[in-house]
C-alpha cells in the first residue's frame, strides 16, 4: 500500500492523535504499512540493491520506532520518515566509500574485481544497469527514483528533498548519458 | 549521433507533444543519427522499466520490522523489581547502621549525661536521615525509570 497525499492527511491527523495519547505503538502501527514501500524505493535508489534496501528499510523503521516519541510535527510525517530514510542511506553509503577506497587500494583485488564485473556492480547480465552504476551518484539515483516511482518528477523531488529543476536536470543528463552509451554500442 | 539542436527535444520525446512533436517528427523522418539516439533512449526506458516499475517491499520486510520492534518494546517496558530491590538494600544499610548506633550509644559517657535531650536530638537526627535517604533513593528511581 503506498501513501498517496490524501490518505497521508488523514493518517498523519490519526498518528497525532495516537501520539498526543502517548500510544506508540498504535502510531508505529499505522504508519508502517503505509510507508514501508516509500522507504524501501529511496532506499533502493539511494543504495542501488534491492537486499541492501529491504536491510535499510528494516533499519529506518527501528530508528522511526526508537525516535516516535520525540516527534513534534515540526515537519510533515512523511517528511520527516524520508529524512530519517536518507540520512541512514548516506550513512551506509560512507561507511561503503571508506571500506571500497581501502579495499581497491590493493591492485589484485581491484583487477579481479573488473575482471568479475564487480566493481560495475555484479549485475552482468543487463548491460544498461552495468552503464547505470557507472553514472555519478546523483544520477544513478535520480533515475533509479524516476522509474521506481512509476516516473513521477514530484515524487522524485518530495523523497530526495530536492528542488523539481535539479531533478529534471539530472534526470536529463542521465538519460543522456546512458542513451549515448548504448547508441555508440559501447554497453 | 543527435543533432545537437534536437537533442534535448529527443530526451523529452515522451513529454512534448502538438506543433513541437511533429517537428521532432519531421527531423527525424530524415535524420538517421537521431533515429539512432532515440531508439536508444527507447531501449534505456524499456530496461530501466522493467528493472524498477513496480518494485515494492517484500511481505517479510513488515514481519521482520514488528518483530524487531516487539523485541526492542519488551526490553524497554518498565520494571519496579530493580527500584524495590533498590529501595530494600538501602533500607537494610539504614537500619544497620541504626542498630549500630544503638548499640554504640550506651558506651559513650558525653551523650549519657541528659538522656531526654539525648532522646530528642536522636530522635530528630533518625528523622532527618530517614528523610534524606528516601529522598535520594526516590530520586534515584525516578532516574532509572526515566533511562
Amino acid at each position: 500500500m503506498d501513501a498517496t497525499p490524501g490518505s497521508l492527511r488523514g493518517m498523519e491527523q490519526e498518528i497525532r492523535t495516537c501520539l498526543d495519547q502517548k500510544q506508540y505503538r498504535e502510531a508505529f502501527d499505522r504508519l508502517l504499512p503505509e510507508f514501508q514501500n516509500k522507504v524501501f524505493r529511496l532506499a533502493y535508489a539511494m543504495l542501488g540493491e534491492a537486499g541492501a534496501a529491504e536491510d535499510m528499510a528494516q533499519d529506518v523503521f527501528v530508528r522511526i520506532w526508537r525516535a516516535l516519541p520525540g516527534y513534534r510535527g515540526q515537519s510533515s510525517l512523511s517528511t520527516w520518515i524520508y529524512a530519517i530514510t536518507r540520512n541512514a542511506c548516506l550513512s551506509a553509503l560512507r561507511k561503503v566509500g571508506v571500506r571500497r577506497e581501502v579495499s581497491m587500494e590493493e591492485p589484485g583485488v581491484a583487477r579481479a574485481a573488473e575482471a568479475t564485473g564487480l566493481e560495475a556492480g555484479g549485475d552482468a547480465g543487463i548491460d544498461v544497469l552495468r552503464f547505470l552504476k557507472q553514472l555519478p551518484d546523483r544520477h544513478q539515483q535520480v533515475l533509479r527514483l524516476y522509474y521506481l516511482e512509476e516516473k513521477s518528477y514530484e515524487e522524485v523531488a518530495r523523497l530526495l528533498e530536492w528542488p523539481m529543476g535539479t531533478v529534471k536536470v539530472y534526470l536529463h543528463r542521465a538519460r543522456k548519458e546512458l542513451a549515448e552509451a548504448v547508441a555508440r554500442g559501447k554497453i | 549521433m543527435a543533432c545537437p539542436e534536437f537533442e534535448d527535444r529527443l530526451i523529452d520525446y515522451a513529454d512534448i507533444e502538438g506543433e513541437a512533436r511533429a517537428c521532432v517528427d519531421t527531423h527525424l523522418a530524415e535524420c538517421a543519427g537521431c533515429r539512432q539516439f532515440l531508439e536508444a533512449l527507447l531501449v534505456v526506458d524499456t530496461e530501466l522499466t522493467a528493472r524498477f516499475s513496480g518494485r515494492e517491499a517484500s511481505a517479510a520486510l513488515a514481519v521482520t520490522v514488528r518483530r524487531r520492534v516487539d523485541r526492542e518494546a519488551s526490553a524497554r517496558r518498565l520494571s519496579f523489581v530493580p527500584e524495590i530491590l533498590d529501595f530494600v538494600g538501602w533500607g537494610a544499610i539504614v537500619a544497620l547502621l541504626g542498630l549500630m548506633a544503638w548499640w554504640v550509644v550506651p558506651f559513650i559517657p558525653a551523650l549519657n549525661s541528659n538522656p531526654t535531650v539525648l532522646s530528642l536530638n536522636t530522635a530528630v537526627a533518625a528523622s532527618g536521615a530517614f528523610l534524606l535517604v528516601a529522598l535520594f533513593i526516590g530520586l534515584r528511581s525516578l532516574a532509572d525509570l526515566r533511562c
